[in-house]
């Protein structure tokens, strides 16, 4: 289903852990980065590759909110609106965003350039209010340099 | 104080190791390993009082003596990275900045635990100080402080970085290890405790990142060194404070174990964030602890004072709320982070959680009742102490806490319909 | 042994029981949802919480081990408030589902929220709203809104079958019982998932809204299925159900359910045997006696006539007879006895196997009663030979005892066997192949129809019991062996039930010394010698 690459990747990813089922999280990871996203097919191989049911794989994708089921915008953007952020103005960016995305919470543009979720506390209260795309986390917005930075994204 | 943890992070370059080893990085670890017994270590480590600063305070080398003496199964040390409790940021910042710092505290650990393989768990949103973890580690192994006979001893040990995926349930102990093992993040039971049968059985230490950060400096300079700072021998140490919230300068401080809350607030973090906004409320440690009311803040932040004054240290996770603060809105996005995170594994905590959710869902639209807050308490009362783990009590106290502090401002939303806080503001 | 303490009585346990163990084992019920004693202990549901002095806070009972010393008290305040706590937090998005549901009667949430609820619950909010008439397998269908996330069938499925199918998909109050898409849950043993489930989220298709549990009565006994012997309990329809049949009594089995028993099938059964009553009414039953088949005549006569045509056969030495490996040892007996005392006959057992011995409890033989057949009948004795003996025109009267449970099961009578007997006694319960070619017809009782022994294929010796009086002219088969003596002039001991051929048992047969239905009791006994021949 995946290439050699890939497969040996996966090896060495098994060989960290005492047991193969160990290496589930990492390698659902691997999966993601190398397809964007996990569907069944991919949960029957991992199962099938470390030994435990498919049930199993599914129970712990969706257990984790960053596993994705589905394939999201070019830009996923997770903002964190849990307490500090909350208090520093994160209502506002949400609605800011969803205006100018013209997408709810969940939904992606049209054009599949963007995705909008909302996340608990994201380790970054004391830069708040902020969000993470895709693997960066952007700091101290205010809505001018949210409007600057996903405007200059191409 | 001198900075003690923070003492690298505003150098150039300073995730590299030579920056560190230049700054006397790994030098309490190459004097050790040769030198002392992994039960020295832990006697060390104990002496000084260490406590856990990822939320329990639990004494660290007290768990660490725990683990057996003998090798009769692999012995693991898991690096709690999975900082997830709201307010806090504190093990990014080593992370990011100071990997060393931490690489070197856990292999000391390690060490004194006989530990086999250290797994550091860091939560899945963390992708750059992850990349930045493993730069450091493949570094350290470059230089033979992990990976196969350790500065020449025959202790082999690996070092591994592990991705969580998204789950503050994951930063309890044992969710952890389960969560380690390929599996939804259950806490589980205890008795057993990780050190008989932890991660796939085995005995097993698992310990924050701040803690770890701590254990070179122990070693290097000594137990006594380390009781010298901070009020007493409970309560020793540096320790990171991570203020948020309605002040002029949020982000991390260090300081003494100890520290005034309102110097941080006041002197360190510049003050509330508006003149015409005094401060209202403070969450000291974290979300999961019972908040304290303005008048209540007159406090130093240790274990101890804290929690004689009816809350407690936590994770450091200092949250300030001034007088705009509608905590009703406040308490309601608590109680929406503790639905979230809820594994649903056991009954009160599953349902429980979700249930004091929707009743602030609906005292904040203005369909609150009077009985409503009492229901909330009782609700609250009827979840803490009954669940498999402390997410139970950390869902509890917060509404515990603002009910009992600010059961004025609750009835006057549900007399009102809405928020007559913000109206005010 | 650890002595401890329980609401004021002193307790010897051995040292590794919980709290709730002892206290089960004693009769005295500490409420429990996710306990299980057939799987491991999770304690997730929080109800058995109990008081341990000088314990910081309550414990639950299933997962702490007694302690010497220990002082446990389960009946406090503060306990109760704890299991009202806990009762109110399962049934607040629990739906109110019981007039639908099937697990009204027998239903742990039921029965617990009444022993240890309120009667009252405080939730206002809106109930989660989730999947109902989920098919997640070929025999169960699943409601996830009434699951109270015990993960009891998780557990089965992945400690008991090793199959993994069902899973927890989601997180917190959202957490759901699912399968995975393409893998159902199709495993020989999944109807066990609806046994253990304690409320209506798992129920069983074939039984799904057939009857109120409250309108069955329960019959304890064994499986037929095959060589394992299965401790069931037999559900028929009871009193008079509101608007069925014009008042008439329905006493057929709605579901069979394992019993549990340590020596045998501990807690399970398989599906196969689960379902095995539907075997009962794949084709058309025998009431009356007839012949030639189809023929009815009464029974005297056919009785009269079979008597005669069975001794002239045994006088000369051209009797065969063929025993389905699923009747009784008292059936079984009491027509070795009779024929014996004939003149004797060619004998074989037939044989019935499929597939192959699983790691649980499934075997390629299926026949109940192997074991009691080689016990009465002899090593060796097979029906082929009786077939084939037929077929060379060695044997010119044959008679058949039919299968007990199922009519594909019985012997099949070859064409050239059967062109070349004079007479066909079929004895049995069903309209089947051998009863079609028959000339003479004797209805027998059929599985649950009759009391009596099994041997199962580790000569343990089990009570069959009655869960329906056989319709008609249907009667045990030892009473047709009876029947025939009295006409064919041989003296049989005065059986007036299956106790008094048991007694025989006790005396004529081996592994069967010294025991009655009391000493077999409810679990079965080991064979009481070694010796296992003829």
């Amino acid at each position: 289903m995946f290439g050699q690459e890939f497969e040996k990747t996966v090896d060495e990813i098994v060989a960290r852990y005492p047991q193969p089922r160990a290496a589930l999280l990492p390698v659902l990871w691997e999966i993601q980065r190398h397809k964007g996203w996990i569907d069944g097919e991919c949960e029957r191989w991992a199962g099938e590759r470390l030994g435990v049911s498919p049930a199993h794989v599914h129970g712990v994708v969706t257990f984790y909110t960053m596993y994705k089921q589905r394939p999201t915008g070019k830009y996923h953007i997770q903002l964190c609106t849990t307490l500090s952020c909350m208090l520093r103005g994160s209502d506002d960016l949400l609605e800011h965003l969803e205006e100018k995305l013209g997408i709810d919470v969940g939904e992606t543009t049209p054009d599949g350039k963007f995705s909008l979720q909302r996340a608990e506390c994201l380790g970054s209260c004391g830069t708040a209010p902020m969000f993470q795309l895709n693997d960066d986390y952007h700091e101290d917005l205010t809505l001018e340099k949210v409007d600057q930075l996903l405007d200059s994204l191409p | 104080m001198e900075k003690i943890l923070t003492r690298n992070i505003h150098k150039e370059n300073s995730p590299s190791i030579e920056v560190y080893e230049a700054g006397g990085g790994y030098q309490a670890y190459r004097k050790a390993i040769p030198s002392m017994g992994p039960d020295e270590v832990t006697e060390q480590v104990k002496k000084s009082g260490l406590r856990g600063r990822g939320g329990a305070g639990f004494p660290c080398g007290l768990k660490w003596s725990f683990m057996p003496k003998e090798k009769n199964k692999p012995h693991y040390l898991l690096v709690n990275a999975d900082e997830s409790e709201p307010g806090t940021f504190k093990d990014r910042l080593l992370m990011e900045l100071d990997p060393h710092l931490v690489i070197e505290g856990s292999m000391l650990s390690a060490y004194a635990i006989r530990a086999d393989v250290c797994y550091i768990y860091i939560r899945g949103e963390f992708v750059r100080p992850a990349e930045v973890m493993n730069r450091a580690i493949a570094e350290a192994y470059a230089k033979g402080y992990a990976g196969r006979n350790i500065c020449g001893s025959d202790w082999s040990c690996e070092l591994v970085v592990h991705r969580g995926a998204g789950a503050y349930i994951c930063g309890e102990e044992t969710a952890l290890m389960t969560s380690l093992e390929g599996d939804r993040g259950y806490p589980r039971n205890k008795p057993p405790f990780p050190a008989q049968s932890g991660f796939f059985g085995c005995p097993t230490t698992i310990n924050n990142v701040e803690t770890l950060s701590c254990v070179s400096f122990i070693i290097e300079r000594g137990a006594d060194w380390f009781l010298t700072i901070g009020p007493d021998e409970k309560n020793s140490g540096p320790k990171l404070y991570c203020l948020s919230g309605h002040v002029k300068r949020p982000g991390v401080y260090e300081g003494p174990m100890g520290l005034p809350l309102m110097e941080l607030i006041h002197e360190l973090g510049g003050g509330m964030l508006r003149e015409d906004r005094p401060l209202k409320a403070v969450i000291p440690g974290g979300s999961s602890v019972p908040v304290l009311r303005a008048e209540e803040c007159e406090v130093n932040l240790d274990f101890d004072s804290l929690m004689k004054a009816g809350s407690a240290l936590g994770s450091a996770g200092i949250m300030v709320m001034d007088s705009s603060t509608c905590m009703v809105n406040a308490l309601h996005r608590i109680a929406y982070f503790y639905d979230h995170e809820s594994c649903g594994q056991c009954t009160p905590c599953r349902q429980g959680t979700g249930w004091m959710r929707r009743i602030l869902e609906r005292i904040e639209n203005g369909q609150g009742r009077t009985e409503d807050i009492d229901l909330l308490k009782n609700v609250a009362d009827n979840i803490e102490g009954n669940t498999i783990c402390a997410l139970g009590d950390a869902a509890a106290w917060p509404v515990q806490s603002f009910v009992k502090k600010f059961r004025d401002e609750f009835q006057a939303h549900v007399d009102a319909g809405k928020c007559t806080v913000l109206s005010n503001a | 042994m650890p002595k401890f303490t329980l609401d004021g009585e002193e307790i010897e346990a051995p040292a590794g029981t919980t709290i709730l163990q002892a206290a089960l084992s004693r009769g005295k019920e500490i409420p429990h949802f996710c306990y299980h004693p057939g799987l491991s202990v999770v304690g997730n549901c929080r109800i058995c919480l109990v008081e341990v002095e000088k314990a910081p806070k309550l414990v639950i009972a299933c997962w702490s081990p007694v302690q010497d010393g220990m002082v446990v008290h389960t009946q406090t305040e503060k306990i109760k408030e704890a299991q009202n706590a806990v009762m109110e937090f399962l049934l607040i998005n629990h739906p109110l589902d019981c007039p639908i549901c099937d697990q009204a009667g027998e239903c742990k949430l039921q029965d617990q929220a009444v022993e240890y609820g309120t009667g009252v619950s405080r939730y206002t909010e809106p109930k989660l709203a989730l999947a109902k008439a989920v098919d997640i397998g070929k025999h169960v269908m699943l409601d996830q809104e009434r699951c109270i996330q015990c993960s009891r069938c998780i557990r089965f499925c992945d400690e008991i079958t090793g199959t993994g199918e069902l899973a927890f998909f989601q997180r917190g109050e959202r957490s759901q019982i699912g399968v995975f898409p393409g893998k159902r849950l199709d495993n020989p043993y999944s109807g066990n998932v609806v046994d253990i489930c304690p409320v209506g989220a798992l129920t069983l298709k074939e039984f799904r809204f057939k009857t109120r549990v409250w309108y069955l009565e329960n019959t304890p006994s064994i499986c037929a299925g095959c060589a394992r012997g299965c401790n069931v309990m037999v559900a028929t329809g009871t009193q008079q159900q509101l608007m069925t049949t014009r008042g008439q009594q329905d006493d057929r089995i709605k579901r069979i359910v394992p019993r549990v028993n340590p020596e045998v099938n501990g807690h399970w059964m398989c599906d196969e045997g689960r379902l095995s009553h539907q075997r009962l009414d794949a084709v058309g039953r025998l009431e009356q006696a007839a012949s030639p088949a189809g023929t009815p005549v009464e029974w005297e006569a056919a009785v009269e006539r079979a008597a005669g045509q069975i001794k002239t056969a045994a006088e000369a030495g051209r009797l065969g007879l063929v025993v389905s490996p699923r009747l009784t040892t008292e059936t079984m007996f009491a027509w070795k006895r009779l024929l014996d005392a004939l003149g004797g006959a060619k004998v074989g057992v037939h044989r019935i196997e499929r597939g192959g011995d699983d790691a649980l409890l499934i075997l390629r033989d299926k026949g109940a009663n192997s074991t009691g057949a080689r016990w009465v009948f002899g090593e060796g004795a097979a029906a082929d030979d009786v077939l084939g003996a037929a077929a060379c025109g060695e044997i010119d009267t044959l008679v058949v005892l039919g299968d007990a449970l199922d009519p594909e099961d019985s012997v099949q009578v070859t064409e050239e066997a059967r062109s070349r007997l004079q007479h066909l006694v079929y004895v049995g319960s069903f309209e089947d192949a051998a009863a079609g070619q028959a000339t003479l017809v004797l209805p027998a009782a059929a599985w649950a129809e009759e009391d009596g022994t099994l041997v199962n294929f580790d000569g343990r010796i089990q009570r069959l019991r009655r869960a329906h009086l056989p319709r008609g002219e249907r009667r045990p088969g030892w009473r047709v062996a009876a029947d025939l003596a009295a006409d064919a002039g041989i003296e049989m001991p005065d059986w007036s039930s299956a106790a008094d051929v048991l007694d025989s048992l006790a005396a004529g047969v081996g592994p069967y010394q010294g025991l009655n239905e009391e000493k077999i009791g409810m679990l079965g006994v080991p064979a009481a010698a070694a010796a296992t021949g003829a």
